[in-house]
């Protein structure tokens, strides 16, 4: 009876082939699109006339830029006392939209720089994309501390500039810190970003049916011919600006943090700040990554190339740096009780039990720490609507968690009689809603104008780049192995 | 050495002889019982200055051990392929977690000399009082018993999971490991978190700070590198795995040893430069004990072996990719990381300056002796790799 094919063996097997499937790996690009396919349908975003979706959201976009604009311009003319800032609050929205916008400006560099070092390859999809997102979340956050200092006519004095009266900043200051970390985050993040770019650029050019179009395409692809010796160079700068740009992820949010916590007041002083801030970046910049690129797959029917999967790993990074987050607010209260302190013990009870509790419950809470629990699932990471949802929650969360953390720590001081609260102003209101007017315009723009997919990263991975690739059927071990693989 | 894997190792697997290096595990054998013979000595002559010796040893250890703990739940919970060829050695070596609950044993017995919270009775202090939620007897031995059960199992688990593939292939294995190893992570963080602060800054019941865990975490995961390092490369001289690893993994192991050597840097400079900048007595106290009289030249050593040094000696290529070199760095960062445990643990006994004794390098030997007489024995007991791992292969021909 040695060959009989007992039931557990037939459960065994089928067991098994199951297993198989969960190991074996996906390709990062689906039903086997070819280089052609690559390039024409992400091209045909660029070249195709915008439909009237994108006017129609352009406009409304533009419009709500405008306001916000005009906003910023009756609180310059106006003065600072148009926002609701008041004593004990005087840093509230604007400094809290500040750390919202950056903090939404880490999930590009992050994906370019740090997951390229660690050879994650279904990067590819979506860093040109979230890349762009970056820049227009750094340069929304750069409005607000130019503008909270009051009069924005000095607001050079930021910079170490000689001068006359012999002013100079506070080198010891972290305020000027982040004057120093944002702008070189940005001026790297754009030359990484448009790096990246030229190769794109030079097909646009080759495929301009308009003049106009092929010598402004032609100026900023810098003469790419795609040569041998170019993609040498290219690959090398692209690796440097890597290198480059990896410290600077964590050294910004990081420096943001010491605005914070090189301070002596409760809850804003605590030592864990630096990486907690940058999780908090990482976790909130994924969740808008998500936010514009939902839709956008949609809309271009981009299914095969940003595939279930790439959006399965951006939850699993939103599921790790949100437990991160939760760690740090767990530290936060266990320390905040730990250390005996009478003043962090009440402010920590002030952020759960005061008046801004419900910033904490619902922010801090349910969309930080509990929302992103969701995807331990699979079937979450896999559920387009759960992680639309998820990644709402996120966004929300974090800017809740900004603000109480800034007027939660600052609306009850040492001295009872001087407490208060914050209410925000119509100004207050529509500067931060006219922000999210410039970031989506400022998208909206680059996915009519630039490629928002990397098309020869994408290229890159695909098997039949692989110089032992044979056919679909009969892979080298290494391209096998290598190559269809995430 | 070849640059890459060009022969499919022996499907059954590579196996340790231990009958070949029987005189090594029976020096280590010797050197544990002298050791232990020397801790009772010490913990019976000097119990003070061998309680805090102690500690220093057994932290140095368990943050090596753990951190390899770390590496093998990271491997599986991310599915990672270029760990499979040395991922046994992690096992064996997180296996060893369970051991160290005996070594915990003399920490037990002289925590009167270790943690000045347990001799003060209640209602003498009021801020230690207004802990004692947290800092009882009670609450502390049962989260001791909860490390080490957590991480004697979990360590366990993983290992047999794999050694059983090794006999039968099965995948299922593989995947019984990566929930595991979901379970592990947060579970990781919180008992390694605790863990640092009930033994190691439990030496100074008034000393807080939110970083902490993440400082013993950050120093633990290059560590526990270092040595990985370190044991294959011997293994390699002993003539075994050069089929198996490559320069490849090594050019991998080295980058790691840098990012953690970064990663270490910005959370001690995080710490520190925070404490530093508010100045709050409470908070200072930690830091003004080390940095005064002979202590300050070790803290300086420290910043400067750790980051200074290794940083820019990882930052090449060429170091990663040479076995000699690369060993050579991992043993240095593997003192620096004993310089850390040390700065950490004996101010807390010589306050005015370094007190180098005697009892310092007892426990060091008993420890590290013990754990190499049984990491000898568990090397013997399965494949040196894991030889029907479903991403071997990939594993094999990995290209950086």
């Amino acid at each position: 009876m040695a060959d009989a094919i007992t039931a557990p063996d037939v459960v065994r097997a089928e067991a098994s082939d199951s297993i198989e499937s969960k190991l074996k790996r996906v390709p990062l690009v689906l039903n086997r699109r070819n280089f052609r396919w690559i390039t024409d349908r992400i091209s045909g975003v660029v070249e195709e006339p915008a439909p009237r979706w994108w006017w129609v959201t352009f406009a409304i976009t533009s419009l709500t830029a405008a306001f916000g604009l005009f906003c910023l311009g009756y609180q310059i003319s106006t003065g600072v006392g148009t926002w609701g800032l008041n004593h004990p609050v005087g840093w509230a929205w604007d400094i809290t939209n500040f750390v919202f916008w950056i903090g939404i400006g880490h999930a590009g560099t992050l994906i370019s720089a740090i997951l390229f070092l660690l050879r994650q390859k279904w990067r590819t999809s979506i860093n040109r994309a979230a890349e762009a997102m970056t820049l227009f979340a750094v340069i929304c956050a750069a409005i607000f501390p130019g503008v909270h200092v009051g009069r924005v006519w000095m607001a050079w004095y930021l910079a170490p500039l000689p001068n006359n009266y012999g002013i100079w900043p506070n080198f010891r200051s972290p305020l000027l810190w982040d004057v120093f970390a944002v702008s070189t985050y940005f001026t790297v993040s754009v030359l990484f970003w448009y790096t990246g770019l030229i190769p794109d650029l030079a097909t646009l050019r080759d495929r301009a049916t308009s003049k106009i179009k092929k010598f402004f395409y032609g100026i900023f692809a810098v003469g790419w011919r795609g040569s041998n010796r170019h993609w040498r160079h290219y690959e090398m700068a692209y690796l440097l600006l890597a290198g480059i740009s990896t410290p600077l992820v964590l050294s910004v949010h990081s420096v943001v943090s010491f605005d914070f916590a090189t301070s002596i007041l409760p809850t804003w002083h605590t030592t864990i700040f630096p990486p907690y801030f940058v999780a908090g970046a990482i976790f909130g910049g994924f969740a808008m990554v998500l936010t514009l690129l939902i839709p956008a797959r949609a809309i271009y029917k981009l299914q095969d190339i940003i595939t279930i999967q790439h959006i399965d790993k951006m939850a699993k990074i939103i599921l790790l740096t949100g437990s991160f987050v939760a760690y740090a607010y767990a530290m936060e209260f266990f320390v905040a009780w730990y250390s005996g302190n009478h003043y962090e013990r009440f402010a920590f009870a002030n952020r759960v039990l005061g008046p801004y509790w419900w910033y904490w419950w619902v922010g801090m809470l349910f969309c930080n720490c509990l929302s992103p629990q969701l995807f331990w699932f699979r079937w979450c990471r896999r559920n387009i609507y759960v992680v639309y949802f998820v990644s709402m929650c996120v966004n929300a969360g974090m800017w809740f968690e900004r603000f109480i953390i800034i007027v939660g720590g600052l609306h009850r001081d040492f001295l009872p009689s001087s407490w208060g609260m914050f209410y925000p102003t119509w100004v207050d209101i529509w500067t931060f809603i006219g922000t999210f007017g410039i970031f989506t315009s400022l998208f909206l723009l680059f996915i009519r104008y630039l490629p928002m997919i990397a098309m020869s990263e994408v290229k890159i991975v695909l098997p039949e780049a692989d110089p032992h690739f044979q056919s679909a059927e009969q892979h080298h071990p290494v391209a096998a192995g290598g190559k269809e693989r995430t | 050495m070849s640059e890459r894997a060009n022969v499919v190792p022996m499907p059954e697997g590579e196996f340790f002889e231990a009958n070949r290096f029987a005189g090594k595990s029976a020096l280590f054998g010797i050197l544990a019982l002298i050791g232990i013979v020397l801790s009772v000595v010490g913990g019976l002559v000097a119990p003070h200055q061998f309680a805090y010796s102690w500690l220093f040893g057994f932290a140095y250890f368990f943050t090596l051990l753990i951190g390899c703990f770390f590496w093998t739940i990271v491997h599986y919970a991310v599915d990672a392929e270029w760990t499979v060829v040395v991922r046994r050695q992690l096992e064996n070596i997180a296996s060893l977690l369970a051991v160290m609950a005996v070594f915990f044993i003399p920490v037990l017995l002289l925590r009167h000399h270790l943690y000045e919270w347990m001799n003060i009775p209640r209602g003498q202090e009021p801020l230690l009082d207004s802990k004692r939620l947290y800092l009882n007897m009670p609450f502390y031995l049962g989260r001791c018993v909860l490390y080490f059960v957590f991480f004697g199992a979990a360590a366990f688990l993983l290992r047999r999971f794999s050694v059983r593939q090794d006999r039968d292939g099965n995948p299922w294995w593989t995947l019984a490991s990566r929930k595991l190893s979901f379970l592990s992570l947060p579970l990781f963080g919180l008992c390694l978190t605790f863990a640092a602060y009930d033994w190691l800054i439990g030496t100074d019941y008034r000393w807080f700070s939110t970083m902490w865990g993440v400082y013993i975490f950050a120093g633990a995961a290059g560590s526990s590198m270092s040595l990985l390092v370190l044991v294959i490369t011997a293994l390699r001289s002993a003539g075994y795995l050069r089929d198996v690893v490559t320069l490849e993994h090594y050019h991998i192991m080295g980058k790691w040893m840098l990012a953690f050597t970064v990663f270490w840097a910005y959370i001690g400079f995080g710490q520190y430069m925070l404490i530093w900048y508010a100045n709050i007595p409470e908070e200072t106290q930690y830091f003004i004990r080390r940095n005064v009289e002979s202590w300050n030249v070790l803290n300086l050593l420290l910043v400067v072996g750790r980051f200074f040094v290794g940083f820019p000696l990882l930052l090449l290529r060429g170091p990663k990719k040479q076995p000699l070199k690369i060993c050579v760095i991992a043993g240095w960062l593997l003192l620096m990381q004993m310089l850390d445990i040390y700065i950490i643990v004996l101010p807390a006994l010589h306050g005015t300056g370094v007190h180098l004794s005697i009892w310092d390098f007892v426990p060091l030997l008993t420890i590290g002796a013990t754990l190499a007489f049984l990491f000898l024995r568990v090397l013997g007991k399965a494949s040196l790799f894991p030889n029907r791992d479903p991403r071997l292969i990939e594993s094999l021909y990995l290209v950086n």
